[in-house]
């Protein structure tokens, strides 16, 4: 009886180390996850956003980018290489232009090719609504290489995959 | 045993082990499934109407391609990166045929073909293009809106990923 104890004691040992070196140490997958989430929380608006939370949402997208990211999203005429500063000013203009943005990601697949490069291939989905009060729905696959520098996941390139092709 | 006693027995079982091995089946047979072969689904956008509304709730069946090929008028489920967003569309074209719209009407190899779910009044131009090898072409049955605004064209076979059940 007093060995089950002790074997009990041990396991849950094991299981709260377990979960405590999860916790302070997450695995490289779930920090590229994070920018993702990061990136989404701060193009998203909602209609009550103010001028000031727009503003610091701006600056916070463009620390998301390695200080020269390529861009093809031949949708929106993006393609070549951009600055985070030209990013920031473009999330900017393209947020000013909705009343309100919803940003998701899904079905994730993290490749790392490389020591401190993450491929990521993913669904985007953007829904909102226009100042003109349009209804905006758009998904997307998205193919992304990010580059640690810094011990920070930056994005350096983004791709639109082309699903259907007219 | 009384009919209280039998509902009580109903609603909160004994855990015995035979019990519980039978609820750890019934939820991995539900997870796989549900998960894989039967994904539940709810439609979003008016690509499909009248044929499928905005709001309507489906299950994408992926056996139903097992043992046969995509056919011309088959309503198919089109993968992004994976199986959480996905598109409803109709095949119109396989590979190796030409498409081709005219004032609203479509045309395959040159010949006119009859889309009875087509109800709304369509006036797209497309002009001639060949599906390519191993894709088939697909379009949403609601073609009254401007043929920009449409997501269409030729999609991989490798993601068709089912049919709807109904």
């Amino acid at each position: 009886m007093v060995k089950v104890k002790y074997l009990l004691i041990g396991l849950m040992m094991v299981v709260i180390g377990c979960v405590i070196v999860i916790t302070v140490f997450p695995r490289e997958e779930k920090r590229v996850k994070k920018q993702f989430h990061l990136l989404s929380e701060w193009v998203s608006k909602s209609p009550e956003e103010n001028a000031l939370t727009m503003l610091q949402k701006m600056k916070n997208i463009g620390s998301l980018f390695d200080a020269h990211c390529e861009l093809k999203v031949p949708d929106h005429s993006l393609s070549g290489t951009y600055t985070r500063e030209e990013i920031s000013t473009y999330a900017g203009s393209a947020r000013s232009q909705a009343s309100q943005l919803d940003l998701k990601f899904y079905d994730f697949d993290i490749a790392f090719p490389e020591k401190g490069v993450a491929k990521v291939t993913l669904t985007a989905r953007l829904t909102g609504r226009s100042t003109a009060g349009e209804q905006t729905d758009d998904t997307r696959e998205l193919e992304c290489v990010l580059k640690k520098i810094e011990n920070k996941w930056l994005f350096s390139q983004i791709e639109v995959v082309e699903v259907l092709k007219k | 045993m009384t009919v209280h006693h039998k509902i009580r027995k109903f609603f909160f079982p004994s855990l015995t082990p035979k019990f519980l091995i039978r609820v750890s089946l019934i939820a991995l047979f539900a997870y796989l499934f549900f998960g894989y072969l039967c994904i539940p689904f709810t439609i979003q956008g008016i690509s499909m109407e009248p044929t499928y509304h905005h709001g309507g709730v489906n299950f994408c069946w992926r056996l139903h391609y097992l043992f046969s090929e995509p056919k011309r008028h088959d309503v198919v489920t089109v993968r992004f990166a994976g199986s959480k967003v996905m598109l409803l569309k109709r095949v119109v074209a396989r590979e190796g045929e030409q498409v081709e719209f005219r004032d609203g009407e479509l045309f395959v190899d040159g010949k006119e073909i009859e889309e009875p779910y087509v109800r709304y009044p369509c006036d797209w131009n497309l002009p001639p293009r060949q599906v390519e090898e191993n894709h088939i072409y697909v379009v949403g049955d609601n073609r009254n809106m401007p043929i920009e605004n449409h997501h269409f064209g030729q999609a991989s076979k490798s993601r068709i990923m089912g049919v709807p059940l109904w």
